[in-house]
């Protein structure tokens, strides 16, 4: 069973950690905590979603998913990367205020995106149109149910992730963009050209979450409030990393995934663990996965604020 | 009254905006009184629309003595207002799991006790922090009351929520059995219509009546402790928090305070509610409640507590008016989302392009009297003084 719920959490570790890369990213470049990054991986997804109807299969799969798929992925990402540049662009760019005005602005952005999703396609969950996927044969013996599905979204994500470590560490953009969260001004005048930096953040950010959120989609289901709902989490993970550090919203998404998945375990603890009675367990149930990231959140911001990975403020 | 005696100086001493919104008021009102007269709006429901007023108001009093004083973020205004609402059902409802059949007096003060002790659990870890952290954190906490609110079914009766709550006045003498003892009254305002004024009506004029007395008490409350030195304090930490730690104020302490008495406004607005409604359900914690709350403060302006009560009113023409719109069937989409987007792009002009909102605080920051006695120009010019003073 714990292999189960480690598999599991692997998988949906993947997408937090998407989300939270993307929320770091902007939040130590672009300087507020963005309200709407869960609503960006909505708008991914619902992307992706149209393309996919449109596109169609195109023939050959891998891992289960057509072509097809693989194409609305990149549509996913490139209209989230869109929308988030001309969202900041038109609203965000010409305010003249501190981060705690964009953060309510961001609330409004949130809000003007979930609508626009709910009266195009409606409250109601929908799915992408693949098939739906037995778990994989060989794992079975061990417990562990996964589908080529959730394979192909960790692969995914890897891929993504390794990608963006590659920027971030050996391209002139990702020493660029590590300067610039380091120190806007000195950054500024050491001649980076800080517009374009932040501009190649949001694309970065939006893009990474736009496809945090179509796998979230091919996870779970779609509906528009899907983003939002997560969106604690992600900012559970980002706290939990350190605001501001990349590598620690990877470590803290990781963390705030598996924990999150990890929650059945409480109720059962007795039967894993030696020397306890086998009916003992913290009778805490699925429904609190959510809120025990809120309490695992609160409880890094009394003891260590600027979280596991964090520099000094 | 100035507005009686001196009409005309009064409008012209008003600012542009706020003769704007004079204008609407009064436009609105007479609207309004049409409406009642022609029997198009039953009364009823027009003091239920006025309780509701009420309540918005109560909840933006309390997030702008957050934000709009000492620029507190806020994100929990539905969970303090769910609490209190909770508060006062499971205490006072005959269907209450847990103690039930108390006086709603009773109820009301559990109510603000957890409300105070939920804003000292979230204000602990998160005060000391960048002004954001209460943000991300306080939208968590909403949520974790919503699943507590919903899941708990022993304690709180889960999804279906608590019916059976007595009306604010239960076991007062006099008051609790007015509704049924007042008569029932016939008017004709207009030839041709005929309003029939009976238990039901007397029972929400009672219910106004309570909202008032809240509305009016937090409104002196605040407005006193806005101008007194503890409010300025309040003021310089949102305006720079450096200045006033460098000025030797526990910032910390400030915050605190301001934070738990917002709450405690919001959890007044939710036991009124309860009082007001006779039912509380989960579903009255949707966090987007927070964000109507938000949009009347930015709207009438942060800081201010008339723009806030002026705020709380415009709410509840958007969240009612738009109600109206799912009788028109030429539009072909439901109405939430549009609600939904109506909010989020008067958040985002709002912040764009006025973020001070239409009354921004004024002249109610300073002591009338100071005003009154200031003198139009100074005994001496400047030049002369410094003439005067100066040896060289």
């Amino acid at each position: 069973m714990v292999f189960d719920y480690l598999a599991s959490g692997l998988v949906f570790s993947s997408i937090i950690v998407l989300g939270s890369i993307g929320l770091s990213l902007i939040y130590s470049i672009a300087d507020f905590a963005n309200f709407a990054h869960g609503d960006t991986m909505t708008v991914g997804a619902y992307a992706a979603f149209v393309t996919f109807g449109a596109v169609g299969g195109l023939g050959t799969s891998v891992l289960g998913l057509p072509i097809g798929f693989f194409v609305a992925l990149v549509a996913g990402i490139a209209v989230a990367a869109v929308v988030a540049v001309v969202t900041e662009k038109v609203v965000y760019d010409g305010m003249s205020a501190g981060s705690i005005e964009l953060l309510i602005t961001s609330i409004g952005i949130a809000f003007v995106y979930r609508a626009i999703i709910q009266i195009g396609f409606g409250a109601d969950f929908t799915r992408y149109e693949v098939q739906t996927l037995r778990p994989i044969e060989a794992l079975l013996p061990y417990g562990v149910r996964v589908t080529q599905h959730d394979v192909a979204i960790v692969l995914s994500a890897l891929v993504l992730v390794g990608s963006l470590h590659t920027l971030l560490q050996y391209s002139d953009l990702g020493r660029k963009m590590r300067a610039m969260a380091d120190n806007p001004d000195l950054a500024r005048v050491s001649g980076i050209r800080t517009d374009r930096v932040k501009l190649w953040t949001w694309i970065i950010g939006a893009g990474l979450a736009g496809s945090g959120g179509v796998f979230l989609g091919l996870y779970n289901q779609l509906s528009p409030r899907m983003g939002f709902n997560l969106l604690l989490l992600i900012f559970a993970a980002v706290i939990l990393g350190g605001i501001g550090s990349v590598y620690g919203a990877m470590l803290g998404g990781f963390l705030i995934g598996m924990i999150n998945q990890l929650t059945p375990v409480l109720t059962e603890l007795g039967a894993l663990l030696p020397l306890v009675p086998d009916s003992f367990g913290i009778p805490i149930g699925i429904e609190y996965a959510n809120a025990i990231a809120f309490v695992i959140m609160v409880a890094v911001l009394l003891v260590r604020p600027n979280g596991i990975a964090g520099e000094a403020t | 009254m100035r507005v009686l005696s001196d009409p005309k100086g009064y409008w012209a001493d008003l600012t542009r905006s706020e003769q704007g919104v004079v204008a609407f008021i009064v436009a609105f009102a007479g609207l309004l009184l049409v409406g009642l007269l022609t029997g198009a709006l039953a009364p009823t429901y027009f003091l239920y629309l006025v309780g509701l007023a009420g309540m918005y108001a109560l909840l933006s009093f309390g997030l702008n003595s957050q934000w709009g004083f000492t620029g507190l973020i806020n994100f929990s205004v539905a969970a303090f207002f769910g609490i209190g609402a909770y508060g006062t059902a499971l205490m006072s409802a005959s269907s209450s799991p847990i103690a039930g059949d108390l006086l709603p007096i009773v109820g009301l003060v559990v109510a603000l006790v957890v409300a105070a002790l939920l804003a000292l659990a979230i204000g602990i870890p998160t005060l000391r922090l960048r002004a954001d952290y209460l943000a991300i954190a306080s939208l968590g906490l909403a949520e974790v009351v919503r699943l507590v609110v919903l899941n708990e079914r022993q304690f709180t009766n889960g999804s279906a929520g608590v019916r059976g709550i007595p009306p604010f006045f239960e076991g007062f003498p006099v008051l609790a059995d007015l509704p049924q003892m007042m008569p029932g009254l016939a008017i004709r305002p207009l030839p041709g219509t005929t309003i029939v004024l009976e238990t039901p009506f007397w029972g929400a004029l009672l219910n106004v009546v309570v909202v008032l007395g809240f509305v009016g008490v937090s409104y002196a409350v605040l407005r006193r402790a806005h101008r007194s030195p503890w409010g300025r304090v309040l003021r310089t930490i949102r305006s720079d928090e450096d200045l006033a730690r460098a000025l030797g104020k526990n910032t910390y302490g400030f915050k605190m305070q301001s934070f738990v008495l917002g709450s405690l406004i919001m959890a007044l607005a939710g036991v009124f509610y309860a009082h007001l409604n006779l039912f509380v359900s989960p579903g009255d914690l949707d966090p987007v409640t927070t964000f109507y709350v938000w949009v009347a403060v930015i709207l009438g302006g942060s800081g201010s507590n008339r723009g806030a009560l002026f705020g709380g009113f415009v709410i509840v023409g958007i969240r009612e008016g738009t109600r109206f719109l799912n009788e028109f069937a030429w539009i072909p989409i439901d109405v939430a989302p549009l609600r939904l987007l109506l909010i989020g792009v008067l958040i985002v002009v709002l912040m764009r392009y006025r973020p001070q909102g239409v009354l921004p605080p004024q002249r109610e920051l300073i002591w009338p009297k100071v005003v009154d006695e200031a003198p139009d120009r100074p005994d001496s010019g400047v030049r002369e003084a410094k003439v005067g003073g100066g040896d060289d």
